[in-house]
């Protein structure tokens, strides 16, 4: 008896870390509802009544433009690579994941280039086809274009949730269906389709909040959403106020659709047995052969090797300019920055979900739930509240607090945590209970169960979740705009800041430095997962 | 014959074939069991019945319509074959009627009452499949496959996955089901207690081999080979006159004194009776009693001639088909 309230007392000491820990997260939202009652509204509702519906209605526009086209890039090929044999299957599967790996504001600054009056694009149809030079001498920095140039960085989302969920349907309703005489084309939109409605829509949800997470592309592109609209008012503006009541109002949306998605996921979540046999089934006449290899080449072109090969030309352009010691220098910033902040993110995820596993606790779930929203808060609301939180402090210490390795670190914790609880708790799920209690009766204590039988049975899950942080923070351009510390710049900033003054070309070596080191962790994910 | 399989050759790798030369024919309305261990091919068997694999060779005929053939490939959905597959796989999108009628041509929507009621679902129409029993969902799987009136309907493992409690009366179930409505169906099983109860005939196959195609009375009675013998049931070896003969358990008596003495090795109660692991001739034997008995203790037994079983020396060799001797 004694031996187990002194567990009891245990856990509960663990538990009350973790409830701490999950205060710690959203103690800066806490912040931005506290400190932003006292706010003088003018400009706020001088923003709501002449300029709210514009950035409302572009918001929307560019979202649902950009839902579509992932959807369409993104869906078809994962059915194809699913559920077909063909000769490179494996080689397109890698292939189609890889623009992962370069960040939505490149892939604008680069086609932004391509297709602007002296890019290569109209300077070929000017040179080489004269008749359709009118044709396609247009402004191409227009929201439809731009929502095309985000689908290509995202529609990787719904190509990966897809292609998972396409390859557990397996077999046994693939068979079934050719047995209910159903065609390959009824079988995706009858079967295919609907049991991937759950994966799908946790698809979408990441890709909405990228799109209103997005700073540097719409900035380039001259479009209102909120979040330029965060920036405007904070950065020109020098309106603070208005800033924190339009991310309230950006926290506000983002909860909409995380509790909509949280409803659609539970709603559609259909339980049936996915069964061992997972290999391709259908058969490839020369036409579908045909289709395939178009589709894929034509997105894996577009989406990777056009803005790659564009990139690599522009640096041998420039290469008797490129400052290759400012390379290295900020190479050296962005992999400090990420490393500390994912093995940070990754020690704490490791323990809540640990003691949420053995506490057994409603409140811990509950702080699952208030992790899994953070990554669905825009860089812009997270920094804007982080100031918030700061200033006070800043004041009364006298020294800087905002704008130094550590907020941003703690940044970067808030928005990057959901994204490593994803392939950690699932690897964790997949251990029954009676493991822990096998570990018990042999005498293990928790820590020394967790480091002896967990850590090395989810060490691949550990990685994945590594990787994935590390590269969305390499990537990550609001926060690290807003947050970084004074003199300091990584990639990702210096590519923004060079396309912005109309420098792409100088901008290409940052760029493609971003994208090799994603290249490399994206195929260490991929064969992680592979093995797992 | 309303099925013909003739010289049925199966291979993915032409050195590994999985099925060689099978040969057999159904009548319309049986119900034929197929015996095999895991991996034996008996899946595969199916899959080129219901068209989701092509064979290498020989031919399956069905309702005098070949099938398939070196040159003729007839896709799964214009078969008539209904199958039912393992784990009975309903979509979990759609309710009990949905799945039943999912794709079905408009010419069998007025034969949906008909089956709800024969398969007893009408009760259930609206029920998704997370919410109905294992049994239940095993009935709409097979009445989403007859309601298309199939010439052969083809069940996988059919009872692999439900409760031995509930197996008895979900077998008496399908079987009344099959029955009433005619249907020729072969059913894959590694259950020899599932097929001597449901099928017409037992068709036992052993690595790609057709080992023995007849009666289940007769195949246990007058097993081909060994291993037709040994998968159909216990059996004892005896050494008569330097000749090895086989004996069933339940032909086996024991009695105060005989020339055949053994040693009780182990006594267990099985339900109605005592199951006996003793020694005879060096030899384990099993036998059943209605009295308990000490391990160790000496016991007698006795046997007809005519239940002696006896093969020729290439018994063992499941790839041929010895004959016997008796």
């Amino acid at each position: 008896m004694e031996i187990s309230l002194n567990q009891i007392k245990k856990n509960s000491f663990k538990s009350l870390i973790v409830v701490l820990l999950a205060f710690i997260i959203v103690l800066p939202i806490i912040a931005l509802f506290v400190v932003s009652i006292g706010f003088d509204t003018t400009n706020f509702f001088y923003f709501a009544d002449y300029l709210l519906l514009d950035y409302t209605l572009s918001t929307l526009y560019l979202l649902g433009l950009t839902i579509f086209f992932s959807f369409l890039f993104g869906i078809v090929p994962a059915w194809f690579i699913s559920t077909s044999k063909f000769k490179g299957r494996r080689l397109y599967d890698l292939l189609l994941y890889l623009p992962l790996a370069i960040p939505t504001y490149i892939m604008a600054f680069s086609y932004g280039d391509i297709l602007s009056f002296s890019g290569p694009f109209q300077s070929f149809v000017r040179d080489f086809i004269p008749s359709l030079t009118t044709l396609v001498n247009q402004d191409y920095l227009q929201i439809e274009v731009l929502s095309i140039l985000l689908s290509f960085s995202l529609y990787p989302y719904l190509y990966a949730a897809c292609r998972i969920s396409f390859t557990l349907i397996g077999n046994n309703y693939i068979n079934l269906s050719k047995n209910l005489g159903l065609n390959e084309l009824k079988t995706f939109f009858k079967i295919g389709i609907p049991l991937s409605l759950p994966a799908i829509f946790s698809a979408i949800f990441l890709i909405s909040m990228e799109v209103l997470n997005e700073y540097g592309a719409v900035s380039y592109f001259g479009i209102n959403t909120y979040t330029s609209g965060i920036f405007r008012a904070w950065g020109s503006m020098a309106d603070m106020e208005t800033a924190s009541l339009l991310a309230i109002l950006l926290f506000l949306v983002v909860c909409f659709f995380f509790f909509i998605e949280r409803w659609i996921t539970n709603r559609y979540n259909y339980s049936f047995k996915s069964n061992s046999d997972l290999s391709p089934n259908f058969k490839n006449s020369s036409k579908k052969l045909i289709l395939i290899h178009i589709t894929s080449l034509i997105i894996i072109f577009a989406a990777f090797v056009i803005p790659i090969l564009y990139m690599v030309n522009n640096i041998f352009v420039d290469f008797d300019n490129i400052d290759f010691f400012d390379v290295f220098k900020l190479s050296k910033n962005t992999i400090f920055i990420s490393f500390i902040a994912s093995i940070l993110i990754i020690l704490v995820v490791l323990f809540i979900q640990y003691v949420k596993r053995i506490s057994n606790s409603k409140v811990l779930n509950v702080v699952g739930e208030i992790i899994s929203l953070t990554y669905a808060l825009p860089g812009a609301v997270i920094g804007i509240s982080i100031i918030l939180l700061f200033a006070p402090i800043n004041d009364s210490l006298g020294f800087l607090l905002i704008g130094s390795i550590p907020v941003l670190v703690y940044a970067y914790f808030i928005r990057y945590m959901a994204v490593a609880v994803s392939p950690i708790l699932t690897s964790f799920k997949k251990y029954p209970k009676k493991l822990d209690d096998a570990g018990k009766s042999i005498g293990l204590k928790p820590f020394q169960f967790f480091r002896k039988i967990f850590v090395p049975l989810n060490k691949n899950a550990i990685i994945i979740a590594f990787c994935i942080c590390f590269v969305d923070i390499m990537k990550d351009l609001p926060l690290t705009l807003i947050l970084r510390p004074f003199n300091f710049d990584t990639l990702a900033t210096q590519t923004y800041e060079y396309a912005i003054e109309e420098m792409i070309t100088k901008s290409s070596i940052y760029s493609l430095t971003i994208i090799i080191f994603g290249i490399i962790l994206l195929s260490i994910l991929s064969i992680k997962q592979s093995k797992k | 014959m309303f099925l013909k399989i003739k010289n049925l050759e199966k291979h993915y790798q032409k050195e590994k074939p999985l099925i060689k030369s099978l040969d057999f024919n159904v009548i319309k309305g049986d119900i034929v069991s197929f015996i095999g261990e895991s991996g034996s091919g008996k899946t595969t068997f199916l899959r080129c019945l219901a068209g989701l694999e092509d064979i290498n060779d020989g031919s399956i005929e069905l309702n005098k319509v070949v099938l398939n053939s070196s040159k003729i490939f007839i896709e799964s959905h214009k078969r008539k074959i209904g199958f039912v597959f393992q784990d009975y796989p309903l979509f979990p999108h759609l309710n009990v009627i949905d799945n039943i009628t999912f794709n079905l041509d408009s010419n069998f929507k007025n034969k949906v009452s008909g089956i709800l009621e024969l398969t007893g679902l009408t009760d259930l129409t609206k029920r998704f499949p997370h919410e109905l029993s294992g049994g239940e969902q095993q009935r709409v799987s097979i009445a989403r496959a007859i309601i298309r009136e199939p010439d052969l309907l083809l069940l996988d493992e059919p009872f692999s996955n439900l409760d031995s409690s509930i197996k008895l009366q979900i077998k008496n179930e399908i079987y009344n089901i099959i029955k009433t409505s005619g249907i020729t169906t072969i059913l894959v099983t590694h259950d020899i207690k599932e097929s001597f109860s449901i099928a017409d005939k037992i068709l036992i196959f052993k690595a790609g081999v057709l080992q023995q195609y007849d009666e289940p009375f007769k195949i246990y009675c007058n097993p081909s080979n060994c291993y037709c013998a040994k998968a159909l049931g216990d059996l004892n070896m005896i050494n008569i006159a330097s000749k090895i003969y086989y004996l069933r358990p339940e032909n086996i008596r024991i009695v105060n004194n005989s020339n055949y003495k053994g040693i009780v090795n182990k006594c267990s109660f099985v339900g109605k009776e005592f199951q006996i692991n003793a020694s005879f001739f060096e030899e384990n034997w099993i036998l059943f009693s209605k009295n308990s008995f000490k391990a160790g203790c000496e016991i007698y037994i006795s046997f007809n001639d005519n239940d002696l079983i006896q093969f020729d020396s290439n018994c063992d060799n499941y790839f041929t088909q010895p004959t016997r001797e008796q």
